[in-house]
């Protein structure tokens, strides 16, 4: 059973349904491999594309001179490519010791002269940073300075007015008169309004107004 | 499917045997070839080592299939060794670089030969039809 199945043509004329007599390609893209053929295209024969024996003949020298000519343009290629692989230095450079040396200080030279450039250009640049710096530093010190001076104003401010106001603290050496001075002259803070928006302060006692 | 670059990034050994051949690009009933140097055993769609043409087979407005085709890489490759699909050597026949492919031979002698069978039947035809009206 397993040597049926591993035969080529057996497995193909299974799965094709095709036999020997009608050469039958695999239609996969149309159709499962495993369907037969169909009933209207089994006895089928495809016909042979006929070639007359003039054309065979003809196309035979064409072709037997076609392979000789190619193979002589191959040869020339093949020299052509080998030509080119000794005479080419695209993938390497051939400089003499001299030549070499010349241009590593050609290069050197361009390097320098570039530093010399950059570093001209560094100087200006550090130069007119440091001013700047400079400048920046003495306008905030300048600034420091005003705003301490006007902080030093607004405490002195405030200390006068502190010393203006201490005329009239009570003390513990006055402090009889000035609770004789209250009981004296008590102030009612309560008032009355009328409809029309008027005040009436007091309740009897002297009032703030009067 | 992604479409592989035509820069040519496909990965080949030394000694495998390459091809230059048609990728056929394009879409359905539109036809385009790329002309590209690939290892002969993969599938066209791979990857390929370098692109050296291309190849549009539908006429453009005057009548012309536009070929391009990078002829320096074409002579290193065939110098290496690569083998030509039957098409790309028509081409290359055509095109001046190579010998004429029997191929195109024979086509254009069966060309020539349906035309002259086509002008035989019509003008059977027209001399049929005069002798009727006769």
């Amino acid at each position: 059973m397993l040597r049926q199945l591993l035969n080529p043509m057996s497995v193909t004329a299974v799965k094709t349904g095709s036999n020997d007599f009608a050469l039958e390609f695999v239609r996969w893209r149309r159709k499962p491999r495993w369907l037969p053929v169909a009933k209207s295209k089994v006895f089928r024969v495809p016909e042979r594309k006929k070639q007359t024996e003039e054309e065979r003949i003809e196309l035979m020298r064409l072709h037997n001179q076609y392979k000789t000519q190619l193979r002589s343009v191959r040869q020339y290629l093949r020299e052509e490519v080998i030509r080119h692989q000794e005479t080419s230095t695209a993938d390497h450079i051939v400089l003499t010791p001299e030549q070499e040396e010349a241009e590593f200080q050609r290069c050197l030279e361009v390097n320098a002269e570039w530093n010399a450039k950059i570093a001209g250009e560094r100087e200006v640049r550090l130069a007119k940073e440091r001013d700047e710096k400079v400048a920046y530093v003495q306008e905030r010190l300048e600034a420091g300075k005003l705003r301490e001076e006007e902080r030093r104003e607004r405490a002195d401010e405030r200390i006068r007015f502190e010393i203006e106001q201490s005329k009239t603290f009570v003390t513990r050496a006055n402090l009889d008169e000035a609770i004789e001075a209250a009981l004296a002259n008590p102030v009612d803070h309560n008032f009355a309004i009328d409809l029309a928006g008027n005040l009436y302060r007091g309740r009897g006692t002297q009032s703030l107004n009067n | 499917m992604s479409l592989s670059p035509a820069s040519g990034i496909g990965r080949f050994y030394k000694h495998s045997a390459k091809i230059i051949r048609f990728v056929r690009l394009g879409c359905t009933n539109r036809p385009f070839y790329h002309i590209v140097v690939m290892e002969r055993r993969k599938n066209q769609h791979q990857p390929v080592i370098e692109q050296v043409g291309s190849y549009d087979p539908m006429p453009n407005e005057n009548n012309e299939r536009l070929v391009a085709l990078n002829t320096e890489r074409i002579r290193f490759w065939l110098g290496k060794g690569a083998h030509m699909s039957e098409p790309a050597a028509e081409l290359l026949g055509i095109s001046g670089l190579l010998p004429v492919h029997p191929r195109t031979y024979m086509t254009a002698w069966r060309n020539r030969k349906a035309a002259a069978e086509a002008a035989a039947l019509a003008e059977a035809e027209g001399s049929q039809k005069a002798a009727e009206t006769a």
